[in-house]
């Protein structure tokens, strides 16, 4: 009985706490925020002013000046109304989560979202996210801008975007309005590809491979559009010099070998499980810039033989989000 | 502080942003604005100085524009230091000491236009626009007029637009134009307005100073405790007003309206000053032909009160009920004059009672007090004294030949009196016979003196002006004036010798008795006429200014609390009240400019209303259309319409999802379209049989 209480306070107490601070990624498709989110603490001018009127108001009372109390108040309630509109700049902005890029190890991911605010323009609204930087942007009225947040990556895995805080010190910096928004949103690191990765091994049906240099010769094959996460040495950068947009180069396989597999128990015993999966990973970018199809095989997963983009995708998917050694 | 620290410090302020030519240019605007008021106060050169010091950081900001190479304007910290000490020692100069009010506020009044020279960091520019808004509550030390009022409101406006430049994101690209940000900041300031009211009304006033006002406090003019020949008549010049009176019921015919001031008891041959006397006076007895009235007394820098000739109660703070207050806050002394515990350092409004009467019973032996004079000089004024006592035994006939000696030489009522020199009483009897009413008072009582009667001089005001305007008096320094009273019979009885010389001052005032070419105020010259009009009208704005604005004290507040009967409610309800009320007024706000918002999406009912009407006329729009295409589908089925189907998408589309407006009235002209287009636009019946 005792025990079930305790449990339902502690419910509630969790509950509490996170409609207060959104510890958890528990919000949905789309956030609007109302003033159950919205929160306004004075900034650092802001407390320069309530100080200065402090002082303003107790000069006003010894002396007994009525002027200088109606002045004094009159700037109040011009404090006062910033607070207002403080909450109104933040109040009814909308946002939703679009998508979250990849990358390698060491790399840079970045999280877009998109955010309208009705008929009312939003100004300079800040939006951080723990570990990256803080970005600032207006939001004109009737639009909806998109949003990107970036942060480092530094290790294989997925990488959540974490709470983040929308805040606003508009229109007289006097007052810090801030809502918290925590959507489920995350990117994915791929292990970092083996500097100096030993050749492809043999291909699956027993057949010699060939030279990994000389199957890199592939055709190139044409232009796709841009994709977050496509690697930088693929994109056409002549293109992008032209202004004609962001593509990217696609390759035929004409040049390459037979399929290869890729197999984390053949790999040598000596090596740890994050060199194996650096390795693979470098084989299977090896793999696609020679047009090779390839299969993947490791504990507790494995891809057949396939040589487009989503198999590549969910190998390096695959790869990331290997469990990791408990530390 | 150490070096390192120092340096620290640096880096940090470095670390805030810079601050941009735009923002330096409104706190510029802010600090001149600031300044303004407050210098008319200050010594000339401390104002020029410290605007300058503003001004300059322009002309380097011009500087900074015609150079764009040259690295930015700025004056090593270090000099502004010794800048500010040698402001210190100026300050010290000019007003003799430097840990007062005034020469504070005059450092201050400097010390923003060093800083701002400095000043580069948007931190810095928080820190001034700090000092900025302290700076305007100070001119107010010294004048609450409403045109000091007036002119801190655009300082007000220049300071939310200072902020909101200083809050103005780099990042963020929405420019805004000098009116645009003042138009918005006084947008906010009209909405705080509720709230400011609330604050005045509700904010507890508290009645003493919180700590010790320094001894600058106040200069003002007005009677003092001595007069000497010309001390009243260099009061006379001013047309400054001594205090106004609001009757409850009959006014007074003006020979009775004698306002009783400082009473002066010693005399030394040249001056007369004030004895003090211990012991607390009897009030004079309340008759029914009683005058109550409330007078609102400028602040003069002396304890002194002034009631009608007697006072029958102590003076009654405004709003206050309880007895025991009264005595807190005033007394009578035995010479029937009112002293208030504290000197008068801001507008005082009392409620006081008097009987109009000429004479109160004097204390027993009290005349012997009254008798010393000085036997070496004046030895004219001894000898008639002497030669009077001599005639005439009975102390009322004394007085009564003295009068008539006064009536029997060609004295004459003059503002510019010849210079007394020795014996002041005598060259004024009988040589010059000049003067004013201050030597009218002070021989006629030496004289008395030397007749053996005991006598003293009264200072205080005569008269006054009734102001047509709200019916109240209006009593200026010009109508000072000083009478004599006699000890006869046991009773102090007034005496006044200038109206046996100019009976007019007292009937008329002081403007008609005296000759055409005589220095008389402005003011108190005027008779009739549209300026005279003019006049009375201001001074009865001014008046109420005083009563209900200015002088909104803890006595008003407390009379506002009972007429509002929210006076019953202890602190935490009032309390509760004025956060009632905040709530209520961010809702009204809140909900106000969401009505705002809704004014702006007129396009969006335009264009619904276009909908519905092509929907009944059975072409509804597709959910996936966009109104161009939806437009052009339209245009196939009714090809005559075309136009207006293409004006209502395109003005719709460009208001809906085009680049916010480049010029102001874009918008307008583009809604004013759409209307023009929905507006020929058929009925659905028609568009149905066109389609046939």
């Amino acid at each position: 009985m005792i025990a079930a209480t305790h449990a339902q306070v502690a419910q509630a107490w969790s509950r509490a706490r996170q409609r207060v601070f959104r510890h958890a990624p528990a919000d949905g498709e789309r956030v609007v925020l109302r003033h159950s989110r919205i929160y306004i603490l004075p900034s650092r001018r802001g407390w320069t002013m309530i100080g200065t009127l402090a002082i303003m108001l107790l000069t006003s009372l010894n002396y007994a000046l009525s002027l200088g109390f109606a002045i004094t108040f009159l700037l109040s309630g011009l404090v006062a109304a910033a607070l207002l509109h403080a909450f109104r700049n933040l109040a009814g902005i909308e946002i939703r989560p679009l998508a979250a890029s990849e990358t390698f190890a060491g790399g840079r991911i970045a999280f877009t979202l998109s955010a309208s605010g009705g008929e009312r323009t939003r100004e300079a609204i800040e939006l951080g996210a723990p570990g990256a930087d803080q970005v600032v942007a207006d939001i004109p009225g009737g639009q909806s801008v998109i949003l990107k947040i970036e942060r480092d990556a530094p290790v294989r895995g997925p990488l959540a975007l974490g709470r983040v805080t929308l805040s606003s010190t508009q229109p007289l910096g006097l007052w810090r309005a801030w809502s918290y928004v925590h959507f489920p949103l995350a990117g994915v690191v791929y292990p970092l590809p083996e500097p100096g990765a030993p050749p492809l091994p043999r291909g699956a049906h027993g057949q010699d491979l060939t030279a990994p240099g000389q199957g890199e010769e592939s055709e190139f094959a044409g232009l796709r559009e841009y994709q977050p996460g496509d690697p930088l040495q693929r994109v056409a950068w002549k293109a992008v010099a032209r202004g004609a947009g962001w593509y990217t180069k696609e390759f035929d396989g004409a040049g390459g070998g037979g399929p290869v597999a890729l197999d984390w128990a053949a790999l040598p015993r000596a090596i740890d499980a994050e060199t194996r999966l650096s390795r693979l990973t470098a084989w299977v970018l090896a793999a696609e810039r020679a047009a090779r199809p390839f299969a993947l095989s490791i504990p507790g997963g494995a891809l057949p033989v396939a040589n487009d983009r989503n198999h590549r995708r969910a190998a390096l998917t695959m790869l990331a989000m290997f469990p990791r050694e408990s530390a | 502080m150490t070096a390192a620290a120092i340096r620290r410090r640096a880096r940090s302020r470095d670390a805030s942003p810079r601050l941009t030519a735009t923002q330096i240019r409104w706190l510029g605007a802010l600090l001149l604005l600031a300044q303004l008021p407050q210098a008319p106060h200050l010594p000339l050169w401390i104002a020029a100085f410290g605007m300058l010091l503003v001004g300059l950081r322009f002309a380097l900001l011009r500087r900074d524009r015609l150079r764009p190479d040259a690295p930015p304007a700025r004056i090593p910290s270090w000099t502004l230091a010794i800048f500010a000490v040698v402001a210190a020692l100026f300050v010290r100069a000019s007003y003799g000491y430097l840990l007062g009010r005034d020469p504070s506020v005059a450092f201050l009044f400097i010390l923003v236009g060093i800083k701002f020279l400095e000043t580069r960091t948007v931190r810095d520019g928080t820190l001034l626009v700090a000092l900025a808004s302290f700076l305007l509550v100070t001119p107010y030390f010294r004048s609450q007029s409403p045109a000091a009022a007036l002119v801190a409101l655009p300082a007000l406006l220049v300071l939310g637009a200072t902020l909101d430049a200083l809050a103005r994101s780099p990042a963020s690209a929405l420019a805004r134009t000098p009116s645009q940000a003042l138009r918005r900041t006084g947008r906010m300031i009209l909405q705080g307005i509720p709230i400011a009211a609330v604050m005045f009304v509700l904010f507890p006033r508290v009645a003493a100073p919180l700590w010790g006002m320094p001894a600058d406090a106040g200069a003002q003019t007005g009677l003092s405790d001595s007069m000497a020949p010309g001390s009243i008549s260099e009061l006379s010049l001013s047309d400054a007003v001594a205090f106004r009176v609001d009757f409850d019921g009959v006014v007074p015919p003006a020979p009775q309206r004698y306002w009783r001031g400082p009473v002066l008891g010693r005399f030394d041959g040249r001056e007369w000053s004030m004895v003090a006397r211990p012991g607390n006076g009897t009030l004079a007895r309340v008759t029914p032909t009683r005058i109550t009235y409330a007078v609102t007394l400028e602040p003069h820098g002396k304890p002194w009160l002034f009631a009608l000739d007697f006072p029958a109660s102590l003076p009654r703070p405004v709003g206050e009920d309880a007895e025991e207050r009264q005595e807190a806050y005033a007394f009578v002394t035995r010479d029937q004059q009112l002293i208030a515990r504290t000197s008068v350092l801001q507008v005082l409004r009392y409620e006081q009672v008097s009987v109009l009467r000429t004479s109160y019973p004097a204390d027993e032996d009290e005349g012997r007090d009254f008798l010393r004079l000085p036997s070496r000089v004046n030895p004219r004024t001894l000898a008639l004294g002497r030669e009077l006592r001599a005639k005439h035994v009975d102390d009322a006939a004394v007085v009564a030949a003295g009068l008539d000696w006064l009536r029997s030489k060609p004295f004459v009522y003059t503002l510019t009196p010849p210079l007394l020199d020795h014996d002041p009483v005598d060259m004024f009897l009988f040589d010059t016979q000049r003067g004013f009413c201050e030597h009218y008072a002070g021989a006629f009582a030496a004289l008395m003196r030397a007749a053996g009667v005991p006598s003293r001089v009264v200072t205080g005001y005569q008269g006054g002006e009734l102001n047509p305007h709200g019916l109240y008096l209006i009593v200026r320094q010009s109508d000072a004036h000083a009478w004599t009273e006699v000890l006869v019979d046991g009773q102090w009885r007034r005496i006044d010798p200038t109206a046996v010389v100019a009976p007019s001052r007292i009937e008329m005032g002081m403007s008609r008795a005296l000759g055409a070419d005589e220095p008389v105020p402005l003011f108190a010259r005027l008779d009739g006429g549209w300026l005279k009009g003019a006049q009375l009208t201001f001074d009865a704005m001014n008046h109420a200014w005083r009563r209900n604005l200015v002088g909104f004290d803890r006595q008003r507040q407390r009379e506002l609390w009972r007429e509002l009967t929210i006076d019953r409610f202890a602190g935490w309800q009032i309390a509760a009240i004025a956060g009632g009320l905040g709530l209520a007024w961010a809702g009204i706000v809140l909900a106000l400019s969401g009505l705002a918002r809704a004014k702006r999406e007129r396009e969006q009912a335009l264009w619904l209303e276009a909908c519905t009407r092509l929907s009944r006329a059975g072409l509804p729009r597709l959910p996936h259309e966009g109104p161009i295409a939806y437009a052009s589908r339209a245009s196939r089925r009714w090809p005559q319409f075309a136009i207006a189907f293409a004006a209502i998408a395109e003005s719709y589309a460009a208001l809906r999802y085009g680049p916010p407006p480049a010029r102001p009235g874009e918008r307008e002209a583009l809604i004013a379209t759409l209307a023009r287009a929905v507006d020929v636009l058929p009925a659905p019946s028609q568009l149905r049989s066109a389609a046939g």
